[in-house]
């Protein structure tokens, strides 16, 4: 199915999400809740653009909104730049401190305001991602709590939480950094828990905690190496070598 | 703060928890009834339900904060619901929330240290004819004053009397 980005002519599998299409064809639309990995939950609303259809225009979120028929979309019309403005306006009110936010406000030009007035330790969009993550994981250990002006992201009860094994997803995807992840020589903390590191058998790296290699031995493949991403690459590399090495003889 | 024994009574958790089938719909409805029961969802309540449902504690936890019908903490024997919605405002409902302060010595969400009364605010109770309305427990009580509001809560033991 073909569609029209920018005026560039892009192909597009039925129901792709014009995000993902974008992308593929090198056009920037600016992000802030979405990951590849993971499943869209469209909460942060920068990824709006304008999708004509036929005599029809309309506003949508590129990161949710699937092809299903010959579109044309727009990224950065003057109405999409103005209500991308107020987006960033918004989010910059909430967290104003935010490198993040601070470097699309100057992007995007949009001066700070004293209409509300936003913590200045606070660094969370609330965008939902690290919880999209935690959840990917398998662990759930974290989750939005309260609401309105009190909502924000935690484990339950504000503890330490036995749940989390420390593998870091959510500061990972977090778009803003919001979520503090420590980590020196052998100890990383995270949500108030400090976690041992192992060491790749290897190369000697530290790569994991305990509690994260026990969880997706549990939960993946079984397998007991105790490798870095890294090592682990090589070590399947090695292995499709002497593949190789098999047929040809 | 005010903690009410539990412990020897999770077994009537555990049959209302029991009561449900396991799956993950069944959240709420199961928190409104342990809310009612115990008024309040006591902790070792939710990994009850977390396990029973199969459901993270983290995701209970979340739906617990956020609905103003579920408390985490214990709530007193009395319920005080002070209407303060734009008609009982405008009547000052507020000079009764401040009457209220000084009789029992609690702000809106909390408890006297007895756990006899607990006070909570809401945006309407649908009786604005009667404004300033306040409920305790189930009961309405409209044109309240400052004066009368002592004289009701006598009636529940909170004020001496004089
Ligand atoms: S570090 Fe803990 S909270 Fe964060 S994604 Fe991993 S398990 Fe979840
Ligand atoms: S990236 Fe699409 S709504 Fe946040």
């Amino acid at each position: 199915m073909k569609v029209f980005i920018d005026g560039k002519p892009c192909e597009a599998e039925y129901g792709e999400y014009i995000l993902d299409v974008a992308k593929r064809n090198g056009i920037h639309i600016p992000t802030l809740c979405h990951s590849d990995a993971l499943s869209g939950i469209g909460s942060c609303r920068l990824c709006i653009v304008e999708v004509v259809e036929g005599s029809r225009r309309m506003v949508v979120t590129s990161c949710l909104y699937p092809i299903t028929r010959e579109i044309e979309v727009f990224t950065s019309t003057e109405k999409i730049k103005k209500m991308r403005k107020t987006i960033i306006m918004l989010l910059s009110s909430r967290v104003p401190q935010n490198d993040y936010i601070k470097r699309l406000r100057e992007e995007y030009g949009v001066k700070p305001t004293s209409r509300f007035k936003g913590d200045n330790n606070e660094q969370c969009i609330l965008c939902g991602l690290c919880v999209k993550a935690c959840e990917a994981i398998g662990t759930n250990a974290i989750a939005a709590v309260n609401r309105g002006i009190t909502k924000k992201i935690s484990t339950p009860y504000d503890e330490v939480s036995e749940d989390c094994i420390g593998c870091g997803a959510c500061a990972q995807v977090c778009p803003t950094g919001a979520i503090g992840m420590y980590q020196e020589e052998g100890k990383r903390t995270i949500w108030g828990r400090t976690f041992e590191l192992l060491k790749c058998e290897q190369c000697g790296k530290y790569y994991a905690t305990r509690e994260q290699l026990k969880h997706s031995i549990d939960k993946l493949d079984g397998k007991k190496e105790m490798l870095c991403d890294r090592c682990k690459k090589k070590a399947v590399a090695a292995s499709f070598k002497t593949i190789y090495e098999d047929m040809n003889l | 703060m005010y903690a009410p024994e539990i412990k020897d009574n999770l077994f009537i958790a555990k049959k209302i928890i029991e009561k449900y089938p396991r799956e993950q719909r069944y959240s709420l409805a199961v928190l409104q009834d342990i809310q009612r029961e115990y008024s309040y969802i006591p902790r070792e309540c939710l990994k009850m339900i977390s396990e029973h449902l199969r459901v993270p504690v983290s995701k209970l936890y979340s739906m617990a904060t956020f609905y103003k019908a579920l408390s985490l903490v214990p709530k007193g024997e009395n319920v005080i619901t002070v209407c303060d919605g734009t008609a009982c405002h405008v009547r000052s409902s507020m000079v009764l929330i401040d009457e209220i302060e000084k009789c029992l010595n609690i702000r809106p969400g909390q408890t006297t240290e007895d756990g006899k009364f607990s006070l909570q605010t809401v945006n309407c109770l649908g009786s604005c004819a009667i404004a300033p309305v306040m409920m305790v427990n189930d009961k309405y009580y409209g044109k309240v004053t400052p004066n009368t509001l002592r004289e009701i809560l006598k009636n529940y033991g909170g004020v001496e009397n004089e």
